[in-house]
């Protein structure tokens, strides 16, 4: 673990170089798909810090993007809040809605924890599903995007808001690497690692936790407020679980415990639903173009594929065949 | 409205209808969480799976009956193999992994079903015996829901008995409380579960067959069921018979009866319940005896 560590930061600004590449020669469609990359890296990122780094198996963290999607969708629409003060709320009502529901579902741990945060999740869906003021089962449309008309820039135009949220992506990659290096990120590691051992040398173990789950809710808020931001129509379903299934999915297969690997592993889901949802890409394959509207099928059988083969994720394999190139070289000499 | 009758015996019916469904769709859920701990996402897919089988059987056999006889059986030997193939090595991977990759199979399930079937809603017509209507304690009700109510009574007559009086019965029951012990003992817990894990997909398929003429037949009509058995098992505590009984009854009477009396918070009660039982009754509410 320690010496896969080193490659954690070279790892990233290949990834934020790679990101920038592509920035630079985009079209307009790559850019919504970078945008969209950068707001799933988020809500992943969000997910590593209670799954890979404080081993706590959530699959409900979606309800906290959609909380944090209505909250800018509320502001905007409802009470004619600037966009960036609406994401500022937002973050503070997922935090609040993460804190209070951390409260109950930290006492429960393994499949039981899985289990709660499920049901949480899906309180988050009934409640917007039915709800007639945020438009109910139709969703919300129209949220604006934040105004940029300081800076000289139009955030309308796909490049100008991609870059603003691998920016915003950015910012919180750093956040979380600060977080997960200090004291406080090391004591959840540490509880990851051996929760009783930890709780019998007197250390407030629950606190701790409380503390992990309301910070990653904070994060899926910003993910929810750029997300309606980005699309202009949040629905119920950014809470249902299967959004949830998918980012946890996504966070294996970036490597357990990397913040660069659940940002890589989000712009890997998002190029390969890209890829094969597009009758090109089949064709080319001199396959039948019609393969595209199954995409679901390929995704599904690579989920299961991702969940059996690798067990440390992409990052992991990456930084393993690196790893082992080096002492290749160093024993020769 | 509430106070009248009528409308509450035909909506305890409907509760009823529904509470027979779930408990043959949560039996096997609940047993293979209770012995193995181990949760199986795709056990809505299978449901789907027999409400499909159902219809091509239909419409090859012109027999109702036929059907309801066989897509449970496929089902079944469809489970079995999912089994073998993929859940076998699974069962010492940690929850995450098992959650993950029975979830990926969900994904497969609802594409086979629309590459196979296509993605139109569909129905099958409810069996002439069974089409008209009955009247019960003053009320006109549909036949075809009497009958799933008294299949649910019967096939939880059934399993409480070979629960209870077979061999293999004492020895899921020993697996729930102590697999290691049991298998210390000398039987092979492998096989017990692999024969438990059909049977359970066979009462899924035979849910998924007998709700078919009743519920449209869709690609993704397993996921909100999923979610409701799922909460059946929590309630009634993992691994015990009893239990998903107590459990089918109060979702299927609670939830009807939530979405007529209060429709705005609909399933927000249903969750709700499940999270707290979560809490303070982690092993549901007719646990199991000597359950951890």
């Amino acid at each position: 673990m320690r010496s896969r560590d080193r490659w954690q930061l070279p790892a990233a600004a290949l990834l934020a170089a790679a990101a920038a590449a592509v920035w630079w020669r985009a079209d307009l469609f790559t850019m919504e798909l970078l945008a969209e990359v950068a707001i799933l890296a988020i809500f992943t990122m969000s997910l590593q810090l209670l799954v890979g780094v404080t081993g706590m198996v959530s699959l409900g963290h979606a309800g906290f993007l959609a909380a944090g999607a209505y909250t800018t969708a509320a502001a905007t629409l409802f009470w004619g809040w600037p966009p960036a003060a609406a994401l500022v709320l937002s973050v503070a009502v997922a935090a609040l809605l993460a804190a209070a529901a951390g409260l109950f579902v930290i006492r429960l741990s393994g499949v039981f924890f899985i289990m709660i945060t499920l049901a949480v999740g899906q309180m988050f869906h009934a409640f917007f599903f039915r709800a007639q003021r945020f438009g109910g089962d139709n969703g919300l449309a129209g949220t604006p995007r934040i105004d940029l008309a300081a800076l000289g820039l139009d955030s309308g135009a796909p490049g100008t808001f991609a870059a603003f949220a691998l920016i915003c992506a950015a910012l919180v990659y750093l956040l979380l690497l600060l977080v997960t290096r200090s004291p406080f990120g090391m004591m959840l590691g540490a509880i990851h690692q051996n929760e009783s051992r930890l709780a019998s040398l007197g250390c407030p173990v629950r606190r701790y936790k409380l503390a992990a789950f309301t910070a990653a809710g904070a994060v899926a808020g910003v993910a929810g407020a750029l997300t309606a931001q980005h699309t202009g129509f949040i629905s119920p379903d950014l809470a249902f679980w299967t959004f949830s299934g998918e980012a946890l999915i996504i966070v294996i297969l970036g490597g357990s415990g990397s913040l660069a690997g659940a940002a890589a592993g989000a712009a890997v889901f998002v190029l390969l639903r890209d890829l094969l949802s597009s009758g090109s890409f089949w064709s080319g394959l001199s396959l039948p173009p019609e393969l595209a509207s199954h995409w679901q099928l390929f995704m599904g059988m690579l989920f299961i594929a991702v969940v059996l083969a690798a067990r440390d994720g992409l990052y992991g394999r990456l930084a393993w065949l690196i790893e082992a190139l080096h002492t290749r070289r160093r024993a020769r000499r | 409205m509430l106070l009248d009758p009528g409308f509450l015996i035909v909506q305890t019916l409907n509760g009823l209808q529904l509470a027979a469904l779930l408990f043959l769709l949560s039996v096997g859920l609940s047993v293979v969480f209770g012995l193995m701990n181990f949760i199986n996402l795709a056990h809505g897919t299978l449901f789907m799976a027999g409400a499909y089988l159902a219809l091509s059987a239909v419409r090859a056999f012109d027999s109702f009956w036929l059907a309801l006889l066989l897509a449970p059986l496929g089902v079944a030997v469809l489970g079995g193999l999912l089994y073998l193939v993929l859940l076998r090595h699974l069962e010492r991977a940690d929850p995450m992994r098992q959650v993950l990759a029975t979830f990926g199979l969900i994904f497969v399930g609802v594409e086979v079903v629309d590459l196979v079937w296509g993605s139109l809603p569909h129905t099958i017509a409810v069996p002439p015996v069974l089409a008209g209507s009955s009247l019960i304690l003053g009320q006109v009700y549909p036949t075809y829901r009497l009958f799933i109510i008294a299949l649910g009574v019967l096939l939880f007559a059934l399993l409480y008995a070979a629960l209870e009086r077979t061999r293999l019965g004492a020895v899921v029951r020993a697996g729930v409380d102590d697999r290691d012990m049991v298998a210390a003992l000398g039987i092979n817990i492998g096989s017990v579960f692999l024969l438990v894990f059909c049977l359970g997909c066979l009462l899924a398929g035979l849910a998924g067959a007998v709700a078919a003429p009743v519920f449209s037949i869709f690609p993704g009509m397993d996921l909100s069921v999923l979610i409701l058995a799922l909460i059946v098992v929590v309630l009634g505590g993992p691994g015990s018979l009893k239990g998903v009984a107590a459990g089918s009854l109060i979702i299927g009477v609670v939830d009807t009866y939530g979405q007529v009396v209060v429709p705005e918070l609909a399933r927000l009660t249903v969750y709700g319940l499940m999270a707290a039982i979560l809490l303070y009754k982690p092993a549901g509410l007719i646990p199991v005896r000597g359950a951890r």
